[in-house]
């Protein structure tokens, strides 16, 4: 057994390792991160998770649910500290996976990844707690500022595969393009595609035609109708960094059949128009109060028209507007994010192009909200392209059924992503041992 | 329209106020501020800087006293850049404690009686720069309210740190009904004997919620009037502990803003001597934001069990000022020896000695007459005799607390409950201090998570986030104003007008 093999081991026990094998740990994951772009590129399948903020057992709960590692692909959007009582053993954990399966674990930042964020609320006084000095905080700090700032995700099917374990679905699988299971795999609610009233070309071409060259980019955006095609042309691309590509069986991952998914632990900046654009950004610092790489990290979405500004004090609020330009322009079918808390767990939002996806339930051991992990299967057949249609699918024919409270009205016609499967799970029963006794409130309060 | 020159305004608010001073007081001594003796550095301020007329003097006068003050004691506030995990030194052995008069950190003192004659408001203020020109915005207001048992001096320090930072930016600090130097009709039939009785009748006091934001609307109205102020203009809320909550009634009750932009073209009026009537509704209030400092509904609520307690351990008095602010900086309940110089004597109020004339009494007015060289003397000779700081001698002892705290407490549970709720739905930017992030409740726990306000923690401060570190919360609430001025704000055009404009998106 190696050595990060047996730190492996300790963490997931919720042991700290020592001082001089964090050092080692953090060295090492440097030097993987450093290969890194700004915007990892990672093929289908993978399962994407929102912030964990510190709660091992719920960490250790979310790969039972979600599978282990390595036998599932994982892809974090941050926030893996803070709040709860194991920020250093989650996050610890986490980079030793990365490091021990480059391939299978994504880690991007979050805004609680930074010196400043860390030594308000939590991180900081737990390392000095566990280790007696602050280096071993130091040590994590430093990989923070090399943590992926976004992620694209290729290859995902618009199908689910089957799940094991389940009765025979009643609706035919490719149809189903939302599937919401329970922590112990039982469906607990289905949505269905949108059907395509006439087939035109596009509405066909889900089962019939191959990959070939249906790339997306040929959707026509009927409310701009223009720039369509200078976005195909962008589509991200050919520009996967070493440290990604999970399985690489996914046949021709770059005419992605069902549209690229962005994952980023904010939002998007109104400085950012093009994800190559995030590319150029120099992310190794420690994260600015102000600019792109501030705004991917601390904006939230909202129901508002254009842009806003954020109440968080960083960061933006932006609107169904923006992010369907973004996505169109950007040949994304998906934002996929964290950093806002949703009690149930996901939020699909704006038609379902943009999804907050929360990974502590409980969060602070309070908040009695159940979290949530989103699954992208992989494009094994070659057959799931996508129609992508933007504003050309009638959404009246009654095919969609109730689409449940978490998701919003459509407002400009449906643009279907790939095929989503949450799996929604509550906080594990919590181990009090360990678990810092309450500060006692403020003597003076009035 | 709105070019207010500041010299006639407040000549004029001199004038004004000389009259409320003699009305009210029986005594012209209201704002004739003599420094201590023992701070020299104090004497050209006196009526010269009171009525000058240059906006920003009074930082400058901070600046040197606080500036001098440190470097003779070493640091007692860490330089947010450098120093970031220090914790404030403790009480620094041989620094002066002597009060600092709030002609330090503001241009004037007014008194505000209400329409209906019931009360009359004391507050501080410095005045916001004047808008530039026609349909520009002036500076902001800076609107205060102190905690429970506190006074309009709690913000002193703070506001002279937010003008250096924003020198248009203008403060208004009010004493709430019970504190400070607001008198009640209840506690003003006999003028001579006002503060014993204000103290006295502490329970009598209207101290809801509902009141105190009511009063708190009134001082910003009759200040407008008084300042002959055309329109208030952009305001920032900011308050302490229960004050936060005040704050936040307010900002939960106000309408939605008029479209009208703040700076209307309403003549200057300056020479009228007939003031224009209050304008007491809210709707031309143009409010920014709002700031709490550490208050939070859950934990306060939590700890309002153990406030008796907590109160009983307070010494119930002082042989001087310079103990009662010693006593404040050693027990850390201000952490920083200037904000106590500063706020602390305007929490006590002198029991004469056989039935005492108040305005010698007035530590937050201390003026040159002998009082002040009285108090020296006595502090000098209770210097060696401190013991503890219990309540053993405290019937012996001069400065008691102007605010019956443990009398306030049927008001207590009203001044929190709900108060979450209310923070978040009030309209506005809402920012949020606390001294420690174990301060949340769940439903701002929640709602910080969910991005709907911005918080910031101070864990090396104390309750008194704003007296303990005046810079660091200056810089925060200048951010926040910055950030919210609507007036700069400019945001990345929507869609919809790019297509308008026949744009490709």
């Amino acid at each position: 057994m190696s050595d990060l093999d047996r730190a492996i081991a300790q963490l997931r026990a919720c042991r700290p390792i020592p001082e001089a094998e964090v050092r080692q740990l953090c060295h090492k994951a440097r030097e993987l991160l450093i290969e890194e772009g700004n915007v990892v590129t990672v093929n289908a399948p993978v399962t994407i998770c929102g912030d964990i903020h510190g709660q091992f057992h719920d960490l250790m709960e979310l790969f039972r649910v979600g599978g282990d590692v390595p036998d599932t692909n994982y892809l974090f959007m941050g926030d893996f500290v803070d709040r709860g009582f194991y920020s250093l053993e989650s996050f610890l954990l986490l980079l030793c996976l990365k490091v021990r399966y480059p391939d299978r674990m994504t880690l991007i930042r979050g805004n609680h990844e930074s010196r400043q964020i860390t030594t308000v609320y939590g991180f900081y006084d737990e390392c000095l707690r566990k280790y007696g000095s602050a280096n071993v905080w130091r040590y994590c700090c430093d990989v923070f500022d090399y943590l992926a700032l976004g992620a694209i995700v290729l290859g995902a099917s618009n199908t689910l595969p089957s799940s094991s374990g389940q009765p025979a679905a009643s609706p035919p699988a490719d149809e189903v393009e939302i599937e919401v299971h329970n922590a112990h795999g039982h469906v607990i609610s289905r949505f269905l595609r949108p059907k395509e009233t006439k087939g035109d070309g596009t509405g066909g071409a889900r089962t019939a035609s191959p990959n070939g060259g249906l790339s997306n980019g040929v959707s026509s955006d009927s409310s701009s109708g223009s720039g369509s095609g200078s976005a195909s042309s962008s589509a991200p691309a050919n520009t996967g960094p070493p440290g990604s590509g999970a399985s690489g069986s996914s046949g021709g991952s770059v005419g992605n059949p069902a549209g690229a998914v962005l994952c980023v632990h904010g939002g998007l900046s109104p400085l950012i128009d093009m994800v190559d654009k995030i590319r150029l950004l120099d992310r190794k610092q420690e994260v600015p109060h102000e600019g792109a790489m501030c705004d991917l990290l601390w904006s939230d979405p909202d129901e508002i028209d254009g842009w806003g500004l954020s109440p968080r004090g960083a960061g933006f609020l932006f609107g169904a507007d923006i992010v369907k330009v973004f996505n169109h322009r950007n040949d994304l079918s998906l934002i996929a994010r964290a950093h806002q808390l949703v009690m149930e767990g996901f939020k699909e939002m704006f038609d379902a192009s943009i999804v907050t996806v929360w990974s502590a339930p409980n969060y602070c051991y309070r908040c009695g909200n159940v979290a949530a992990l989103l699954e992208l299967s992989e494009d094994e057949s070659g057959l799931g392209v996508l129609a992508r249609s933007n504003g050309e699918v009638n959404r009246s024919d009654g095919g969609v059924g109730p689409r449940g409270v978490l998701m919003e009205n459509d407002l400009m016609g449906a643009r279907s992503g790939p095929a989503r499967r949450y799996r929604v799970f509550q906080a594990a029963p919590q181990d009090s041992r360990g678990m810092p006794a309450k500060k006692p409130v403020a003597d003076y309060f009035l | 329209m709105l070019d207010i020159s500041p010299a006639p305004s407040s000549q004029t608010m001199s004038e004004l106020q000389r009259k409320w001073a003699k009305a009210r007081l029986n005594s012209s001594a209201a704002h004739a501020m003599a420094p201590p003796p023992v701070l020299p550095g104090f004497d050209e301020l006196e009526e010269d800087g009171f009525s000058s007329a240059s906006v920003p003097n009074t930082p400058q006068d901070d600046d040197s006293s606080s500036a001098s003050s440190l470097s003779s004691t070493g640091t007692v506030i860490p330089s947010p850049g450098r120093a970031l995990f220090a914790r404030p030194q403790g009480f620094p052995g041989g620094r002066s404690l002597d009060p600092i008069p709030w002609t330090t950190y503001f241009e004037r003192e007014l008194f505000l009686p209400s329409d209906d004659g019931t009360v009359t408001y004391h507050a501080y203020l410095t005045s916001p720069a004047p808008p530039a020109g026609p349909g520009k915005t002036g500076g902001p207001l800076f609107v205060t309210h102190h905690g429970a048992g506190s006074s309009g001096l709690s913000f002193a320090v703070l506001s002279s740190e937010i003008r250096k930072r924003l020198p248009t930016a203008g403060i208004l600090s009010l004493d709430a009904r019970g504190h400070g130097l607001t008198v009640t009709s209840s506690s003003s039939n006999s003028e001579g004997n006002a503060h014993t009785r204000q103290t006295s009748q502490g329970e009598t006091e209207d101290l809801t919620l509902s009141r105190l934001s009511a009063d708190l609307l009134a001082v910003m109205n009759l200040t407008k009037r008084a300042m002959h102020w055309p329109a208030l203009p952009p305001i920032i809320l900011v308050g302490h502990s229960l004050g936060g909550a005040v704050v936040t009634e307010l900002a939960a009750s106000l309408p939605l803003p008029s479209t009208a932009s703040s700076s209307s073209s309403t003549p200057l009026n300056n020479n009228n001597n007939n003031p224009p009537p209050t304008d007491s509704s809210s709707s031309d209030i143009d409010l920014l934001g709002y700031a709490v400092l550490d208050v939070v509904e859950g934990s306060a609520m939590d700890a309002l069990q153990s406030m008796q307690a907590y109160l009983a351990t307070r010494p119930s008095g002082f042989d001087s000022l310079r103990d009662a602010v010693e006593w404040h900086v050693r027990s850390r309940t201000v952490r920083n020896a200037v904000s106590a110089r500063a706020s602390v004597p305007g929490l006590l109020v002198k029991h004469g000695v056989g039935g005492s004339n108040n305005t010698d009494t007035d530590p937050a007015n201390s003026s040159n007459n002998n009082d002040t060289s009285k108090e020296e003397v006595v502090s000098g000779s209770g210097r060696g005799g401190r013991a503890g700081g219990s309540g053993r001698r405290a019937a012996a002892r001069a400065w008691r607390w102007r605010t019956d705290l443990a009398a306030t407490q049927p008001f207590w549970e009203g001044w929190f409950v709900g108060l979450s709720k209310k923070f978040l739905s009030g309209r506005g930017g809402k920012l949020l201090l606390l001294a420690g992030t174990d301060r949340l409740d769940t439903e701002l726990t929640i709602g910080q998570m969910q991005g709907k306000y911005a918080l910031q923690v101070f864990p090396e401060a104390g309750h008194f986030i704003h007296e303990d570190l005046p810079e660091k919360t200056a810089v925060a609430l200048v951010d926040f104003y910055r950030r919210n001025d609507r007036s700069a704000l400019v945001l990345p055009p929507k869609v919809s007008d790019l297509l308008a404009q026949g744009k490709k998106v």
